[in-house]
């Protein structure tokens, strides 16, 4: 049975090449996916992301981009897993999205370049 | 064990879950190129299952004729592909495949 992540082969049209290019985040998206996997930590597995995202259904696959199921798969697993709860996960992005504007309120306005 | 020169075949099991063969590749005949090494199995660390045994991976190398139908490109072309032991069965002959 060929599941929708497994796509070898299947009709897929012109390719389109871009220049691949990287965001802060999905870069560090991937730093803390290394550091759970670490000697130390061994928390999850790649193996387990794909596991995890293989289970998100179709739909949901292919509406987020590679790092975003990763992230995604990485919150799956952490709550099943029992490490971070999805509300202990509101509520620090809340705490950080409130941080971040009150860091931008305070900031001097940049002054314009002559 | 498999060794270099041996012809198999990819097994087409009725496996649910994750694997790490694709399906496009379930069902043909290569010819083993180099043993790889042996490591965790990704089928069981995909759920958490990181005691072992470890087991044997290949390289095996395939004919793009053979494993595309309607392949349009040259007969010298050939896919290698990584495969677990478990996926692979010996197949008829052992001479490399011309």
């Amino acid at each position: 049975m060929r599941g929708y992540h497994d796509i070898g082969g299947q009709p897929a049209g012109r390719v389109r090449k871009l220049p691949e290019t990287f965001d802060g985040w999905e870069a560090q998206a991937e730093i803390v996916r290394n550091l759970l996997a670490d000697a130390g930590r061994r928390m999850t597995y790649v193996d387990e992301l794909r596991r995890a995202y293989e289970s998100f259904g179709a739909e949901k696959y292919k509406a987020l981009s590679f790092y975003e199921r990763r992230v995604e798969a990485l919150l799956y697993l952490l709550e099943e897993k029992g490490i971070v709860s999805r509300e202990e996960l509101d509520a620090r992005i809340a705490h950080i999205t409130l941080r971040e504007r009150e860091r931008q309120r305070s900031e001097p306005k940049p002054r314009r370049a002559r | 064990m498999f060794r270099p020169g041996q012809r198999v075949r990819v097994r087409n099991p009725r496996k649910t879950g994750h694997v790490r063969t694709p399906s496009f590749i379930r069902g043909k005949t290569g010819v083993v190129e180099t043993w790889v090494g042996t490591f965790l199995n990704p089928e069981e660390i995909a759920y958490g299952r990181t005691g072992g045994p470890a087991v044997h991976n290949y390289r095996v190398v395939f004919r793009q004729h053979d494993v595309w139908p309607d392949y349009a490109g040259s007969r010298g072309d050939r896919l290698y592909l990584e495969v677990y032991e478990h996926w692979l069965e010996p197949a008829a002959g052992n001479l490399r495949g011309g």
